[in-house]
């Protein structure tokens, strides 16, 4: 099977449908020893250092496993992975356009979709078929991330690392979903651990991973990893064709989409405080004005670069979020 | 209900008794007299309350200054950052701000939003922008710190980065035959140009300032180019007590 790279979460039934391995290049590069090998590589071709780390963790994930064919999303992503998609060509990558609609209705998703599966030269019903197929899987994951969140039973770290698989379906549906039914079977007898403070996590995925492991410590827990469950499409159930699922995808539009449903995560869970993450050099850093001024429990920005871990100064900060919101939680628990 | 919250500092230990919500008993002693008169030492620190004629005390939090052992018997000791914060919620009522608390040894600055700290930066490396640097700087003027912070027009341009260079960079200047006005005034705006790059990341309309130096008028008038409202507190020195007596009564 011919591989394809992603560089975010597109319409990976059509991909599928056509005979591709997706790719998820994001995964390749944060879970490689190598990660910070990918964007020095990306750095010596030019790079600048003022530049998203994972635009360049990307780069150098794609041309040093010779990744030959990727999807470019030249809208609803950020005009970096368009420049991205472009040195890729360059390369000698062929890239293969995608676009999430800024206008976001419905009919312009159509089209965009449409014209995605022309490109692969596959029909709209041998797509629903694969798409059918594929949402039994993200039916596991909301499974799993319920697991999360009502029964304590899965942690913080658990769900971000199965959700954020279903982009790519870790290269193997079928194999994909063996490894999550056994997972939810196993967590099932697990005792529930219930931790005074429940956090939801939004934004990017982070480059510091060990954030899950690090709250857990300040007796809290992500209850919600809100882009993380996008890519799980978590109400895939509720569209009824491919166009409508693309359409209900909150990460790629505008940020009062966005919103709304964070809001409605936020009351479903009994969340108490937020975490948002950024990443140096991202637009996404200017929608904290929104988002604190919209949500209304504590948020903290936090902010990543080019290190896979914490550093202290962010430690403080967020030990000092979790002592105060542990405070609270213990008022509002008598 | 009585709370008693201790506050140990570097120099003074401060000390509040809050009852139902109100503060009705403030002191200070200085570091050396609280351990070695109020306190004695069996396997942890045991404070005499009677000697401090604190009494009928129902909770009793404590807080203090970073190495310092802040965890006493008996007490609930907090961090101290948190201590200080909760201090400015009560005395000013708000939950948006930031909290620039300049101390006799360090420097914190917080943000605060929705009543939960989501900022802060320390600095406790670098004596030149403390309490202690106005003091030896007002000793080498030979004028009381008070007296020293009423002046801030036309500060003399002192440019060291260090406390220890910067006496001597006072002295020379004193030997040009400087006004003393101009000289005070210097001081003060030296301590603030050093606090300025540490509060860039913290915007905001409200600033609240604590501790030892918020009664310098000079350095609270510099801060007010940054800043829309500098808001003081009553009790600036004791707002870290305060602040623990009104965690022990709405968390404990
Ligand atoms: S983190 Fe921001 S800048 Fe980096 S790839 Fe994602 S959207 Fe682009």
């Amino acid at each position: 099977m011919k591989k394809i790279g992603l560089t975010t979460t597109v319409p990976v039934e059509v991909l599928i449908t056509a005979g591709y391995r997706p790719v998820d290049l994001n995964n390749l590069f944060i879970t490689s020893d190598d990660y910070s090998k990918y964007i020095e590589i990306a750095e010596r071709d030019g790079f600048p250092k003022s530049l998203c780390a994972w635009i360049k963790g990307i780069y150098g994930a794609c041309v040093e496993n010779g990744i030959k064919e990727i999807v470019g999303v030249i809208e609803g992503d950020c005009s970096n992975t368009k420049a991205l998609a472009e040195v890729l060509e360059l390369r000698g990558i062929r890239v293969y356009p995608f676009s999430y609609p800024q206008s976001h209705r419905k009919e312009d998703v159509e089209v965009e979709i449409k014209k995605f599966m022309d490109i692969f030269h596959v029909s709209y019903e041998e797509v629903e078929v694969v798409r059918k197929r594929l949402n039994r899987i993200r039916r596991l994951a909301g499974e799993l991330d319920r697991l999360t969140y009502s029964h304590d039973k899965v942690s913080g770290f658990e769900n971000h690392l199965y959700q954020v698989s279903l982009s790519d379906f870790n290269g193997d549906a079928d194999e994909f979903e063996d490894e999550l039914e056994t997972f939810i079977m196993k967590v099932k007898k697990r005792d529930g651990s219930c931790k005074k403070v429940r956090l939801g996590y939004i934004g990017v995925p982070p480059m510091t991973i060990d954030i899950y492991d690090f709250v857990e410590r300040f007796d809290a827990s992500f209850v919600y990893n809100e882009v993380q469950r996008e890519f799980a499409f978590p109400r895939c159930e509720v569209a009824s064709n491919i166009y409508e699922q693309y359409y209900d995808y909150t990460y790629p539009y505008d940020v009062n989409y966005r919103i709304k449903e964070i809001k409605k995560q936020i009351e479903d869970r009994r969340i108490d405080g937020i975490v948002h993450y950024t990443q140096a050099f991202c637009y996404r850093a200017v929608e904290n004005i929104i988002l604190k001024d919209k949500l209304n429990v504590p948020i903290i920005n936090i902010e990543g670069d080019k290190m896979n871990s914490l550093d202290a100064r962010t430690k403080l900060r967020l030990e000092a979020f979790l002592d105060m919101l542990g405070d609270l939680k213990e008022v509002s628990c008598v | 209900m009585r709370t008693l919250g201790i506050d140990l500092g570097s120099r003074e230990v401060k000390i509040a008794v809050m009852e139902d919500g109100r503060i009705v008993n403030k002191s200070k002693v200085s570091t050396m007299t609280f351990y070695r008169e109020y306190c004695s030492f069996d396997g942890k620190i045991l404070v005499d309350l009677n000697k401090l004629e604190i009494d009928k005390i129902d909770k009793a939090i404590s807080t203090g200054y970073g190495r310092n052992n802040t965890d006493l018997r008996m007490f609930k000791a907090i961090n101290e950052i948190k201590a200080h914060v909760y201090g400015g919620i009560y005395q000013t009522g708000l939950k948006d701000f930031i909290l620039l608390d300049i101390g006799g040894q360090d420097v914190k600055v917080v943000k605060v939003e929705k009543g939960i700290i989501t900022d802060l930066d320390l600095n406790e490396k670098c004596a030149a922008s403390c309490g202690r640097y106005l003091e030896n700087m007002a000793n080498v003027l030979e004028i009381p710190l008070n007296s020293m912070s009423d002046y801030y027009d036309n500060p003399v341009e002192l440019n060291s980065t260090c406390a220890v260079f910067s006496e001597s960079e006072l002295i020379g200047k004193i030997a040009e035959g400087i006004d003393i006005k101009r000289l005070c005034a210097g001081v003060s705006y030296s301590l603030y140009k050093r606090l300025k790059p540490l509060m860039s990341n913290f915007n905001g309309k409200d600033l609240i300032v604590t501790g030892g130096v918020a009664t310098n008028k000079a350095v609270k008038h510099y801060l007010e180019r940054d800043y829309e409202n500098i808001i003081s507190v009553e009790e600036p020195q004791f707002n870290g007590a305060i602040g623990c007596c009104y965690y022990g009564e709405s968390f404990l």
